[in-house]
């Protein structure tokens, strides 16, 4: 039998029966809602000159279709008294909703979005053809499970690396919400708060983390380690009669496995372990969520296996002592501990820039904050009507111990709450939806529904891809990086203006790779920045090659680094100094050979 | 069941196992090959081993297919790095005797059963 969030409520169910017109009309909607987002979004071409990113670019009709789309979901989830819309239904309106969402830049152009899926690919790449792990290379090679996974992929099937990258977010989010959507089905039986709990995860993942990224892997798997602990391996815990020793060791004893038969509950457990390794070889941060979410879970006496925290423990310390020592003994863990400097990194840095850059990054706070706004309403609705799921609550809320922890180079906050969200969601659908669970929400309320859907859905694009200026590449920089490739010979230094730059993909350990914003992070100006770079390429063995691209330099103007003033001086100072030539140009990018 | 007690699915899964590799290894046109190498590196050696765990719960078993197909060739594919006896052939060949070492450990339990 099944914990349950409402478990005295009767779950509705649709599973039989003839089609209803209103399903069928809502399938169509989610083809007409796609046909406009897709034909609308493949008008939009690129460079996206807006330092609001996509949404100052999407015309009209794409957000017709997302308006369409929502009201459509909501329709067929109000159903009617037996229940929402048939499964199929269900689904197919979330497939669209993440093509609409995660796929919108896949139609607007070819290239992937970012610089880290491109460094991905070439870490992958540089694995294949070492056929070895050497961890003093850098931090990737400390966890390389998903490299040494997505190697023999791309190896064995043959697929184009960059078409991969390009619908890994896709691909990623159906993983994530099978996964979710298994668990979800362990902590309610109401069938309308389960299809809202997907759909409203999906409003809620602004954080971009779902492209071709260990964290992406790690985190679909993350979901299915907690299915599994609330599944499975789940434990039915007695009331607490008080706090003093005798009392919780009587409620320690008294739990009880949820799951009668001890051979599935051993396979879980089995499961779970090769899966908590996995986690530990593929990714830094989320094997910490994961030990993180086993305590809080068996420590709540929702979890039958109680030692596993300390097996989680044990794989997780191996895993740092041996194969990640190498790159810890550079960078201790909580090096960079403290509130302050959390604050400061995750928040504070990052509300500088362009006022069109600050809008889009108090977007992404402001729909945080209206999330777990809700959802801690909704956890307060069901605290008073004694329907609380303290699992839910200790999932959502527990991820936030590791803010303090680390820096992690100032996305400590879009980790945690991309961690929180799933159970953000549940928690929130329970102001969402009828305070009776499985009851079907009035029409007013539908209404309220579907319009609070919608804003969600503009204020996720907007802060999904609010950097499309400097993460969305042109075909001109994309030719000038393989131009770059051709003129950099092996051991010599390659000099990109900032981050965003689709380089790395191939030859990985080839080149030295740095950018002028790392080398001069407090001063960009022509004075103090380009003698500063001049001479590390003068003396870079092998010589240095400088790639200068629109976006790369939009990145560092959008951000408030430099002006875009400032940075043409600078390559123009640069581009007259002795042994710099001009060695490939186009609209979007330069790129100068500097021989030493 | 078939004959000896063992399912026609366990037996369909192990043969698929065998042909599949070796249609991967031998390669085909590039759409062909991606489906048989992530049907031989992912989806039958995780159906293979989430069988084991006897879930009565489809959409449990159709996540753990994915979970444990994915983990089994993370881990495969990691310990090879680490022993630098790489190849996509290698993994090929080793998924596939997982696979077919966990329909042979669940072809005993049907066999019990």
């Amino acid at each position: 039998m099944r914990h349950t969030m409402t478990g005295t409520l009767d779950a509705t169910s649709r599973t039989e029966g003839r089609w209803k017109p209103r399903d069928v009309w809502c399938a169509l909607a989610g083809v007409v809602s796609l046909t406009l987002a897709v034909g609308a979004a493949s008008t939009v071409t690129v460079p996206v000159n807006s330092d609001l990113g996509l949404v100052a670019v999407l015309p009209y009709p794409f957000w017709a279709g997302v308006l369409l789309l929502n009201v459509a979901f909501v329709v067929a989830l109000r159903g009617d008294t037996a229940g929402p819309a048939r499964r199929p239904v269900m689904i197919w309106l979330i497939v669209v909703l993440v093509l609409v969402l995660f796929g919108t830049a896949a139609f607007v152009t070819d290239v992937p979005r970012g610089e880290v899926a491109f460094r991905h690919l070439g870490v992958a790449d540089a694995l294949s053809r070492t056929q070895g792990i050497d961890p003093d290379i850098d931090g990737y090679f400390n966890w390389p499970g998903f490299f040494a996974l997505l190697a023999t992929l791309l190896r064995a099937t043959g697929l184009d690396p960059v078409a991969v990258a390009l619908w890994a977010p896709v691909l990623n989010m159906g993983l994530w919400l099978a996964a979710l959507g298994v668990l979800t089905g362990y902590l309610t039986r109401d069938p309308r708060r389960r299809w809202l709990v997907l759909w409203v995860f999906c409003l809620g993942s602004w954080q971009d983390q779902d492209y071709l990224s260990p964290q992406a892997f790690g985190f679909f798997l993350y979901l299915v380690v907690v299915a599994l602990l609330v599944g499975p391996l789940a434990a039915r815990a007695p009331e607490i009669r008080g706090y003093r020793r005798a009392d919780l060791v009587a409620w320690w004893r008294g739990r009880s496995p949820a799951e009668p038969r001890s051979g599935h509950r051993v396979s879980a457990l089995v499961v779970t372990l090769l899966l908590v390794t996995v986690i530990c070889a593929s990714h830094q941060l989320t094997p910490f969520m994961v030990l993180i979410a086993i305590t809080a879970l068996t420590l709540s006496g929702r979890v039958w296996p109680s030692r596993l925290p300390l097996i989680a423990v044990v794989v997780l310390t191996l895993w740092l002592a041996y194969p990640a020592s190498a790159y810890l003994i550079g960078n201790p863990p909580l090096a960079e501990a403290g509130l302050q400097a959390a604050t400061e990194a995750n928040v504070i840095d990052r509300l500088d820039g362009t006022a069109g850059h600050v809008l889009v990054v108090q977007v992404r706070i402001v729909l945080t904050l209206v999330l777990w706004a809700l959802a801690a309403a909704g956890a307060v609705r069901d605290w008073r009507r004694g329907r609380l799921d303290i699992r839910v609550v200790l999932l959502a809320a527990t991820p936030l111990l590791l803010f303090p922890a680390q820096l992690y180079g100032g996305e400590m906050l879009i980790r945690v709450s991309l961690f929180a969200l799933p159970f953000i969601a549940v928690q929130a659908c329970s102001v969402l939806l009828p305070t009776e669970g499985s009851t079907r929400p009035s029409s007013r309320a539908a209404g309220g529904l579907a319009l609070t859907c919608f804003l969600l859905a503009v204020l996720t694009v907007t802060g999904r891809f609010g950097n499309a200026q400097y993460d969305v590449f042109t075909d001109d920089e994309i030719a000038a990086v393989a131009a770059v490739q051709r003129l950099a010979p092996p051991g010599s230094t390659i000099i990109s203006a900032a981050h965003p730059t689709p380089w790395r993909s191939e030859a990985y350990l080839e080149h030295r790779a740095r950018t002028i914003d790392d080398m001069c992070r407090s001063d960009l100006s022509t004075a103090a920045c380009g003698p500063l770079v001049y001479d590390y390429a003068r003396h870079s063995p092998g010589g240095a090659v400088v790639l200068l691209t629109r976006s790369s330099e939009a990145s560092l103007v959008v951000q408030g680094a430099s002006s875009a003033g400032g940075f043409a001086e600078l390559e123009k100072w640069l581009s007259v100094q002795d042994g710099v030539e001009l060695a490939f140009s186009n609209v979007d990018a330069r790129v100068y050979r500097v021989t030493p | 069941m078939s004959g000896g007690g063992v399912s026609r699915l366990t037996v369909a899964l192990g043969l698929a196992a065998v042909a599949l590799s070796v249609v991967t290894l031998v390669g085909l046109p590039t759409p062909l090959q991606a489906v048989a190498a992530i049907a031989v590196l992912i989806l039958l050696p995780g159906q293979a081993l989430a069988r084991l765990m006897q879930v009565t719960d489809l959409a449990l078993g159709a996540l753990l297919v994915l979970a444990l197909g994915l983990a089994t060739l993370t881990a495969v594919s990691t310990a090879m790095f680490y022993l630098a006896v790489w190849s996509w052939q290698a993994c090929v060949v080793t998924m596939g005797v997982i696979t077919i070492l966990a329909c042979m450990a669940r072809a005993r339990q049907e066999a019990a059963s």
